[in-house]
């Protein structure tokens, strides 16, 4: 049974580490916790679903759509709520408290149009064929998944190290100040983040509605709650940590519902990341961001 | 549409206001609308809907229309007490049905029961609902009557021995169903291997399948709704587990075979309704409903149709007086003994005692017909 | 007065809801001027909900008794866990109250022994009247609003605008970061009490994440420059759903939307539109 489990716990950590990605960038640049972040990996998965299911689109064409229409989304959400609220200079709770606004209107404006039901990718289009490979399954789409992950942080983390856009993002997230002085156009960097997080969610929104084959409104919501999690322990703002993190709690879960009881799955999860917040803030894996102006 | 129903709420309040009761019998239902438990409260809606069509397309009770005043309680506990209130105090309605879950119930209706006013769910099983009172009654079967049959049942057919279980340990509806099945599996003797919890909203189970099926179990008895449940029997079939589910009613639903598609067989459900019960009133209901909204009813639907038709007899049998507390009582007074076969079956009440010991409102009587799931239908078992 | 009467029986849970909702906000108005972005509140007020819920239903103990215990143990695991917990900041803070607010919940829901589990606790008796809530709400705000002008007031400010400077002049940071997180956890656990005993039926459900958002929401909403601040965002909360009624489907779409519009409007919240003085503020400081 270890052996299953452990493979349980990889799949398991590489769909909340797809969801982190995106959620660590938002943070560790913009300043800002994205509560609507869910609904935005929401949208993804119901785009993907409509792409395939109405458009007989195959799918990495439909995981292209989804990524479309929660790039759009990060456009909107910066320039209608983000960048007005930094040009007023807004205490940092009142760009959270916006996006929880826009996670209840999408939510209720997928739920007024699909319905509240579950739906699901046809089984058709479905990689979900078992491998078996010594007593233990997996399925060709969950180490997609896995594969995915690492291969978009790889990416990620390449572009943040060699490009010139990937040294704004990071000197910004240092500090706004000086990279404005370095002759940055600060707007559109933090612009442009907000749209590379929403395609991340588009893409993690799309994967994860195949993993679990479940689609429906509220779907955004129990993952951000484990999102949260995932960034606290790698630590907010690094990628690698929204990696790590994500692994970990993963293996967390899933050890614990095989060692423990599944009724403490999720005390366990929290009560982790409250202990690793009072004994070490900055995450297992990160470090310690000091935050000037 | 919304102006063209709030204009008529707004003539209908007036009217009433005026004293000219009578010209319609009013009742109300507060169902979930809007929210997650919408998958329920709207085949709900479209049940109620069908048999009023029917009913008033036929000329009403005794020549009065019934006109029902709907309203969306969003499944929450505080909005199913105030949509409560406002359909007893301000709609002034005869009788109410809903609300959707058994949660808002166990809010709602005691303020129904003080009131004086008869509050009809149509959707609750879980315990502690009828006890609060004699104006509470309910067309819903509960799980202590449905489980052990098909606990029965499966277990003779299939010849298990030992079972798993898995249920959702934080939701008022799967909690009852777990201790439901409990102590059925007590009663029948019928040891468990290892029990297993999920929460709502959960979409990966393979930690807990993989632990039952290191445990050797032969069945995997399962406390879920089919959001949760159809998933489960995904994972399971990928994990390589073939044994057979064992579910209470919340999985009686067709939308197990969409959503499970190719997983879906082996799944032993018990439920008074069956959408392959070939009685004529059953095929006259999914027809009329297959008509109206082109797709097949559910359990909730189903269960809604009824208890439209089964108000509807005691309706016919009281003397509507206009005085609304005298009307509230009479319609209170006849309806425990209504008899009524509708597409559910045979049906009527029971009274139970309340917490106090002394008689309080009323469950449902059916007969339970257990069904297995092959090739993407329910299969009836003798 | 019949008019009153019928008003009454239609309205007495939302006009109730009311009260105990701008409690909450006041609870999280104590920890937002100072500067503490905690989010456990609707965990305390769980804790006390479901404390004098217990001791009214299982022990018989009068509704006064029970209110003040269910105060008086949200206060003390604040206490407990305070001291640690307060030492970070920021969304480190918050994300640590989230997650200990989580925990609360799933033990509520595991210890079914005690509280009845996922089933919840019903049969609660109605004890909450208007005036118990009207007096509630009256002494919070009198007692706030001089504690806003008195020394722990300022100090409450200033430590919300520069803690390290606070702490240089001498005074006792942790002690009075600890203070309001108690007495926040306090009025927490009283709205709880009596929310309980107006509602019949409370479950592990209610005092989650989505109750806290709520509550934060209110604080930010309304403003955290005042007390009154706290009113405003509690009265918006509690009416705007039942005032959008009549929009059916679009209900939670609209209430969203204005979420939006008013926070884009308003940064600080709806006090902000109000005080006299714009130049002096008391607002968690912008990082």
């Amino acid at each position: 049974m270890l052996a299953q489990q452990i493979v349980n716990a990889i799949s398991l950590g590489g769909v909340y580490a797809l969801f982190a990605l995106g959620f660590t960038l938002i943070f560790g640049v913009l300043n800002v916790v994205n509560l609507a972040h869910g609904a935005v990996f929401m949208i993804g998965a119901y785009a993907s679903l409509k792409a395939v299911v109405v458009l007989q689109l195959p799918l990495p064409a439909a995981i292209l759509v989804a990524m479309l229409a929660t790039g759009a989304l990060g456009w909107l959400l910066d320039k209608f709520i983000f960048a007005p609220l930094r040009a007023r200079h807004a205490p940092h709770l009142a760009p959270m408290i916006a996006t929880i606004g826009v996670a209840i209107t999408l939510t209720s404006l997928i739920e007024g149009t699909f319905g509240s039901e579950n739906l699901r990718f046809p089984s058709e289009v479905l990689p979900a064929e078992a491998l078996s490979m010594g007593g233990v399954q997996i399925t060709w789409l969950e180490l997609e998944i896995i594969c995915l992950a690492f291969a978009l942080m790889a990416i990620l983390l390449w572009g943040l190290r060699k490009t010139g856009a990937g040294r704004a993002l990071r000197g910004l997230a240092e500090s706004p100040k000086a990279v404005a002085l370095m002759g940055v156009n600060v707007e559109s960097v933090f612009r442009v983040t907000s749209i590379l997080a929403a395609l991340l969610g588009g893409a993690a929104g799309m994967l994860i509605a195949l993993y679990a084959n479940a689609v429906f409104p509220r779907m955004g919501q129990p993952m951000l709650h484990k999102g949260i999690a995932v960034v606290i322990l790698g630590g907010m703002g690094d990628i690698r940590g929204a990696l790590l993190g994500g692994f970990f709690l993963g293996f967390a879960e899933v050890l614990s519902v095989a060692y423990v009881g599944s009724n403490m799955r999720d005390a366990i999860a929290f009560g982790l990341l409250f202990i690793v917040l009072l004994i070490r803030p900055q995450g297992l894996f990160g470090h310690v961001v000091q935050r000037r102006a | 549409m919304k102006l063209k129903q709030i204009l008529a709420g707004a003539i209908l309040a007036l009217a009433s206001l005026t004293g000219v009761a009578g010209a319609q019998i009013k009742i109300g239902a507060a169902e979930a609308l809007t929210g997650n438990a919408a998958q329920y409260g709207a085949p709900i809606r479209r049940g109620f809907e069908l048999a009023l069509g029917e009913i008033n397309g036929r000329g009403g009770i005794n020549g009065q229309k019934i006109e029902l005043v709907i309203e969306d309680e969003q499944g929450k506990k505080e909005e199913a007490i105030n949509v409560f209130k406002k359909l007893i105090f301000q709609d002034k309605v005869l009788m109410l049905f809903g609300p959707t879950l058994s949660n808002s119930a166990q809010a709602s209706d005691p303020v129904a029961q003080s009131a004086k006013v008869v509050a009809f769910g149509t959707s609750n099983t879980a315990d502690g609902i009828t006890s609060i009172g004699n104006y509470v009654f309910r067309n819903s079967v509960t799980e202590a009557d449905i489980l052990p049959v098909t606990l029965r049942i499966a277990s003779q057919k299939t010849g298990l021995k030992k079972v798993a279980v898995l249920y959702g340990n934080d939701d008022i509806f799967t909690k009852s169903g777990y201790d439901n099945f409990k102590k059925a599996l007590q009663d029948l003797k019928i040891p468990v291997t290892t029990t297993e919890t999920f929460a709502k909203g959960d979409v990966d189970f393979k930690p807990q399948l993989t632990k039952i099926k290191a445990s050797n179990a032969d069945a995997v008895v399962l406390s879920a709704l089919v959001a949760e449940g159809a998933p489960m029997m995904v994972q399971a079939r990928q994990l390589g587990i073939t044994l057979p589910f064992i579910g209470g009613n919340g999985m009686n639903s067709p939308r197990v075979f969409e959503l499970a598609k190719d997983s879906s067989d082996n799944l032993w459900v018990g439920s008074p309704w069956s959408v392959e019960n070939p009685a004529a009133e059953n095929k006259k209901f999914i027809l009329a409903y297959r008509k109206a909204h082109t797709m097949l009813p559910d359990q909730f639907a189903a269960q809604a149709y009824d208890a439209i038709y089964i108000v509807a007899q005691a309706l016919k049998k009281i003397k509507i007086t206009g005085k609304l507390e005298a009307d509230r009582k009479s319609l209170r007074d006849a309806l425990p003994a209504i008899q009524w076969t509708g597409a559910t079956g045979p049906f009527k009440f029971r009274q139970v005692a309340g917490r106090d010991g002394r008689p309080a409102g009323y469950d449902a009587v059916q007969t339970a017909i257990v069904m297995m799931t092959k090739s993407n239908r329910y299969v009836i078992q003798k | 007065m019949e008019w009153l009467e019928s008003f009454w029986a239609t309205y007495s849970t939302l006009v109730l809801s009311i009260g105990t909702n701008v409690l909450l906000a006041l609870s999280i108005y104590l920890t937002l001027a100072t500067g503490l972005l905690t989010v456990a509140n609707a965990a305390f007020m769980g804790i006390g909900a479901y404390t004098a819920g217990l001791l009214t239903t299982q022990l018989g103990l009068p509704f006064f008794i029970a209110l003040v215990l269910g105060s008086l143990l949200p206060a003390l695991v604040a206490l407990a866990i305070g001291r640690p917990t307060l030492r970070l900041s920021g969304v480190y803070l918050a994300m640590a109250t989230l997650a200990f607010g989580e925990v609360v919940r799933i033990f509520i829901l595991n210890a079914e022994g005690l509280t009845g589990g996922a089933l919840g606790l019903n049969g609660i008796p109605q004890l909450t009247q208007w005036f118990d809530v009207a007096l509630a709400v009256a002494l919070t705000l009198f007692v706030l609003l001089r504690l806003a002008r008195s020394r722990i007031g300022r100090t409450m400010e200033a430590i919300c605008q520069d803690e390290t400077a606070t702490e240089l002049m001498g005074l006792n940071v942790g002690a009075y970061k600890l203070l309001v997180f108690v007495l926040g956890a306090m009025l927490a656990g009283l709205a709880g009490g009596l929310n309980a005993h107006f509602t019949f039926f409370i479950s592990p459900d209610e005092y989650g994440f989505d109750r806290a958002v709520e509550i934060l929401a209110m604080g930010v909403l309304g403003g955290t420059g005042s007390p009154w601040g706290a009113v405003i965002g509690g009265l918006l909360i509690t009416l705007l759903p039942e005032l959008l009624r009549g929009l059916g489907h679009y209900r939670p779409l609209i209430n969203g939307v204005i979420l939006i519009l008013i926070i884009l409007y308003s940064p600080r919240g709806i006090w902000d539109l109000f005080r006299p003085d714009r130049e002096s503020r008391r607002l968690p400081a912008a990082h």
